[in-house]
């Protein structure tokens, strides 16, 4: 057997150089969260931020993703002022779900619709982790990230969601996380845990104020148990000038199934951090996004799938469409570890750049360390495409519409692809009001 | 209806149309043939308004309107049809809500409300049958995966549905079979009418068997220069072309 199989991957950043000003502007950003949430420690992660790089532009991790917007954003921050605002509770209408409301971070009991079930365990994560149902391990992405590790120590809230063996969720589960007010730093962390063959559908959708600022850190961790199945409906739109991170650590048993799907609507900064990693045999994944950012928004997609186990399947697709001068980034990493015979890995990203000041930077990185495996990846960036778009104006059918039905067509998979109807349905509507279709043509209504 | 004055046009700075000259009246049916590289493709994307053609002079009137100020939209929503020598796929856009965009954009243009959905529905039937379009064609992606065959039977499908004052068929023949080109001109000819015109462009005498012009014009480097009655069709079969080249060079 070669060296090469008997390797282990080393997984995360190793030996990472810092950069003495971004530690400053990491130290400064850490004292005035310690001052805003005095409540919070955690030894652990304190030994983490002072050896963990602050995230900068020579770290291959934060290449094409900016963080001085942080540094602006906590420096506006003050202590927490909640002022009482005429929320609609569930950002998706007519859909009947469980629903756990946050505001800045706090939970808003009043707003929320928690399951009560036999054999489903739900509260606030605040709850779960005072009577000790919960213990607060750190992920290896906040092992390895300074960001990550933050939500370690300054998650001040989130869901605790657990399923007996055997037992599904009977409706869909909420996760409203709402941003209010100027430069409120917000820390999230949601927990959830499924035992043998249950199921779940949880949708977190990021919502905020026209004026909001400051930024949402979340981290959802899934124990994703033999058989079982988790699907999670990400949506974010943020108006306002909030940062938005988002990471997703996720432990998959044999033969489970997990399936992400994420629009990201706009934000100033969004970022989406995904650890997947697949440790039971037959396990399978699938990972999906769509992103249209327009002005000057950045929309960051992170995915690293870690195939451990033999007869996994992992699939993942990444669709964007970029207007005026946003910036979009994709990196997808997958492992496939020597163990980890008969995988199956498939990886896209495709991207439109609907402007010539817009910019992506796309980058698969494949490790393979298995011989008897099959991984497939493609990339594509390019434009409208002209043909089209002269045949439909040939028709009578206007450059804007030709535009969004071409748009609509590129996409439709990723649309179609969310665990919930309404919330596709909701999608769609915010992208059209976003990007001024004048309608929604929906290719499979007639 | 039609009436190109001294039209010039090149791609990338190649001059191809270099002052042509052609008149189209109402209900009449005229035939371009030409050879290779004599420009009658150009032509047809110029007056649909393809913008990588630079008009570098001459007038285009259509119908009274100055068919260059408008864009292609307009162009389509005012009357004009052009059905492409190579109808273009869009995977993921349903061939039936292409052509209720389509037909609402026109509708739009005229000041009318959208077609209600029945109506909508029904005239498709009534239109796809015109051709012989296959319901499953009706609901797949546009021209994706179509035969050339059906893609030809489709464009003119398209061009039943949005009723053009004038319509440009470029090459229409191409790539057909005898029985699928008796389909396509039974469904062209369904549509003559005395107020609708037609410019049929196409390389063979075949396809004027079928769809009889009433003139017949050669386009050699860009410019007219012959232009006879259906007659002038079977000569050209016969002769070929350096007949006509040779006399514009003398």
């Amino acid at each position: 057997m070669s060296t090469a199989l008997n390797k282990q991957p080393q997984l995360g950043p190793q030996r990472l150089p810092m950069h003495a000003a971004s530690q400053t502007k990491g130290l400064e950003m850490e004292r005035r969260l310690q001052a805003l949430f005095p409540d919070c420690v955690n030894e652990a992660v304190d030994a983490l931020l002072t050896t963990l790089p602050v995230p900068h532009r020579r770290l291959e991790r934060w290449k094409y993703a900016a963080v001085n917007g942080f540094w602006a954003e906590c420096a506006r921050s003050q202590t927490q002022t909640l002022v009482a605002t005429a929320l609609d509770p569930l950002p998706v209408p007519g859909l009947d779900a469980y629903r756990l409301v946050f505001v800045n971070g706090r939970f808003d009991a009043a707003s929320s619709s928690l399951p009560v079930a036999e054999g489903v365990t739900c509260m606030p994560l605040s709850d779960a982790e005072a009577n000790g149902r919960e213990k607060r391990i750190l992920t290896d992405m906040e092992r390895t990230d300074w960001f990550a590790a933050l939500n370690g120590k300054y998650a001040t809230d989130g869901v605790f969601l657990s399923i007996k063996d055997g037992v599904v969720l009977d409706r869909p589960l909420v996760i409203h996380q709402r941003q209010e007010g100027v430069g409120n730093p917000t820390f999230l962390r949601h927990s959830i845990h499924l035992g043998k063959h249950a199921e779940a559908s949880v949708v977190v959708w990021s919502s905020s104020s026209d004026d909001a600022s400051g930024f949402v850190n979340t981290l959802t961790t899934g124990a994703v148990g033999e058989g079982a199945t988790l699907r999670l409906d990400k949506v974010q739109d943020e108006p306002g000038t909030v940062h938005h991170l988002a990471m997703e650590s996720i432990d998959q048993a044999a033969s489970s199934h997990f399936r992400i799907q994420t629009a990201t609507i706009q934000g100033l900064w969004v970022r989406n951090d995904l650890a997947i990693a697949l440790n039971g045999a037959g396990a399978d994944a699938v990972l999906n996004g769509a992103f249209l950012p327009n002005k000057s928004e950045m929309v960051d997609n992170h995915t690293t799938v870690d195939h451990r186990m033999p007869h996994c399947t992992s699939s993942e697709s990444y669709k964007g469409i970029l207007y005026d001068k946003s910036k979009g980034v994709f990196n997808g990493k997958v492992f496939v570890r020597p163990d980890a015979q008969q995988t199956n890995a498939y990886q896209q990203n495709a991207n439109i750049l609907a402007s010539r000041e817009a910019v992506m930077n796309a980058k698969p990185e494949l490790e393979i360390y298995a011989d008897d495996v099959k991984c497939s990846h493609g990339c594509t960036i390019g434009q409208f495409d002209d043909d089209a778009l002269f045949y439909a104006q040939s028709r009578g059918i206007g450059e804007a519409e030709a535009k969004s039905m071409l748009v609509h067509a590129f996409i439709a998979d990723i649309l179609d692809g969310f665990a919930v109807e309404e919330v596709a349905l909701e999608v769609r509507h915010r992208l059209a009001e976003k990007h001024n279709w004048n309608r929604w043509d929906d290719p499979s209504d007639n | 209806m039609l009436k190109i004055n001294q039209l010039k046009a090149s791609v990338e700075d190649t001059p191809i149309l270099k002052g042509l000259d052609l008149t189209i009246g109402p209900g009449e049916v005229h035939a371009i043939m030409g050879p290779n590289g004599s420009g009658k493709s150009t032509l047809a994307s110029v007056l649909a308004g393809r913008e990588e053609y630079e008009i570098g002079g001459g007038t285009v009137d259509f119908d009274g309107q100055d068919l260059l100020d408008m864009d292609a939209t307009e162009r389509a929503r005012s009357g004009l049809f052009l059905a492409f020598q190579y109808p273009v796929e869009i995977p993921g856009v349903s061939n039936i809500n292409f052509m209720r965009a389509a037909l609402n954009g026109k509708r739009e243009h005229a000041g009318l409300e959208p077609i209600a959905g029945k109506d909508f529905l029904n005239l498709v039937k009534e239109k796809a049958s015109l051709v012989e379009l296959d319901g499953k064609l009706r609901d797949r992606s546009v021209n994706e995966g179509f035969s050339g065959g059906e893609k030809k039977r489709n464009e003119i499908f398209q061009m039943a549905m949005l009723e053009p004052k004038f319509a440009v068929l470029d090459e229409t023949d191409s790539g057909l079979d005898i029985d699928a080109l008796r389909i396509v001109a039974n469904g062209v000819n369904s549509m003559r009418s005395p107020e609708r015109s037609f410019l049929v462009i196409t390389h063979y005498q075949r396809l004027l068997d079928y769809i009889v012009p009433d003139f017949v014009h050669v386009l050699v480097d860009g410019k007219i220069v012959r232009t006879g009655g259906k007659e002038l069709a079977l000569e050209l079969e016969e002769r070929g072309y350096d007949w006509i080249k040779e006399g514009v060079v003398s």
